[in-house]
């Protein structure tokens, strides 16, 4: 517990949070992943990544409406994110 | 070699034409009828034979090759009487597996009456999935396997999470088996993207662990999984 604390204070930058998001999902722990995400996201709100990363968490808990909502604001930053195209599109049911 | 199965699909509105394409691409051999001239020509590129015929014409439907085929699927969305006729003349070309596209619960009925192998009722069917799908979003498929037994694919109940299949003792409690389950298993590619990959579990076992966010299908007669389902959104 105590080290999880350390961690997350030292914490600091945008690239640092994702990175940290991702080895909590690694590990399952859903939760802790979403909280990194949503770190980036307060440090920079145009984070197409950290909304994508999100919307794969969130599909992961079968949360498909939450899933769609973050692959869309993750495309709305970046058009061309080709993976959360095609997680979105599989999604709402458009065959590619 | 083992011979491909022949199909003949008349009528190519938006249901018929996905299925003539679909049995394509399942290496069928698709034999595509209508009447209008430019669908023809459009699905040409996909099927094995597409053609402009009545199907109202016996004639035309024996000189199209129907009666070659091992099953045939009436899609015609015109009226109910086209696509009745079509299907007595295909029964009469000796065809013994006809699928109608049903319009209407009444034409469902004439055509099974008068001798459709299946009928289906495309709208009907989505309308009622789609239904549960907002009533109960933690079903996520439910298939009806016979006249007392479904097969559906549930989320796992939050009261079971961390527990194993035999303490979960989800047989005794609700009298259904549980025959697969599926995870998604967190990965990361070469390029450090994350993602997810499914994971099925064919055959669980008893010491198996359901865990938050797996998907358990599961086997059981009506109303045992009714009582399931009433605890899957507590």
């Amino acid at each position: 517990m105590n080290n999880d604390f350390n961690i997350k204070s030292a914490v600091v930058d945008e690239k640092e949070h994702i990175e940290l998001g991702k080895f909590y999902f690694l590990n399952n722990k859903y939760d802790e992943a979403i909280y990194e995400f949503k770190k980036v996201l307060e440090i920079n709100s145009r984070n197409a990544e950290a909304y994508y990363n999100i919307g794969l968490i969130k599909e992961a808990s079968n949360l498909v409406e939450e899933a769609k909502e973050m692959y869309l604001k993750a495309l709305h930053i970046d058009p061309n994110y080709k993976i959360v195209r095609d997680k979105f599109n599989k999604l709402v049911g458009i065959e590619i | 070699m083992k011979k491909k199965k022949q199909f003949a699909v008349i009528g190519l509105g938006i249901f018929g034409y996905n299925v003539a394409v679909e049995l394509v691409k399942k290496n069928m051999q698709v034999l595509a009828v209508d009447n209008d001239n430019e669908v023809v020509n459009e699905i040409s590129q996909f099927v094995t034979h597409a053609l402009v015929a009545d199907a109202t014409n016996e004639k035309a439907m024996e000189d199209a090759g129907v009666s070659d085929c091992d099953s045939v699927i009436i899609s015609i969305g015109e009226n109910i009487e086209t696509s009745i006729l079509a299907m007595l003349i295909v029964k009469d070309l000796g065809i013994r597996n006809i699928v109608v596209k049903s319009l209407s619960q009444w034409h469902s009925k004439v055509a099974t009456k008068l001798g459709a192998s299946t009928v289906v009722y495309p709208e009907l069917e989505m309308a009622k999935r789609f239904v549960d799908s907002v009533v109960t979003p933690n079903i996520l498929e439910q298939i009806k396997i016979s006249k007392d037994y479904n097969l559906v694919e549930i989320l796992a109940p939050k009261k079971i999470w961390g527990k194993t299949i035999r303490n979960s003792d989800i047989r005794n409690n609700y009298g259904i088996n549980i025959i697969a389950i599926r995870k998604q298993v967190p990965i990361i590619d070469n390029s450090g993207q994350i993602d997810v990959k499914e994971e099925i579990n064919m055959v669980p076992g008893p010491d198996d662990e359901i865990n938050r966010n797996d998907v358990l299908v599961v086997i059981g007669s009506e109303k045992p999984l009714a009582k399931l389902k009433g605890i899957v959104n507590e």
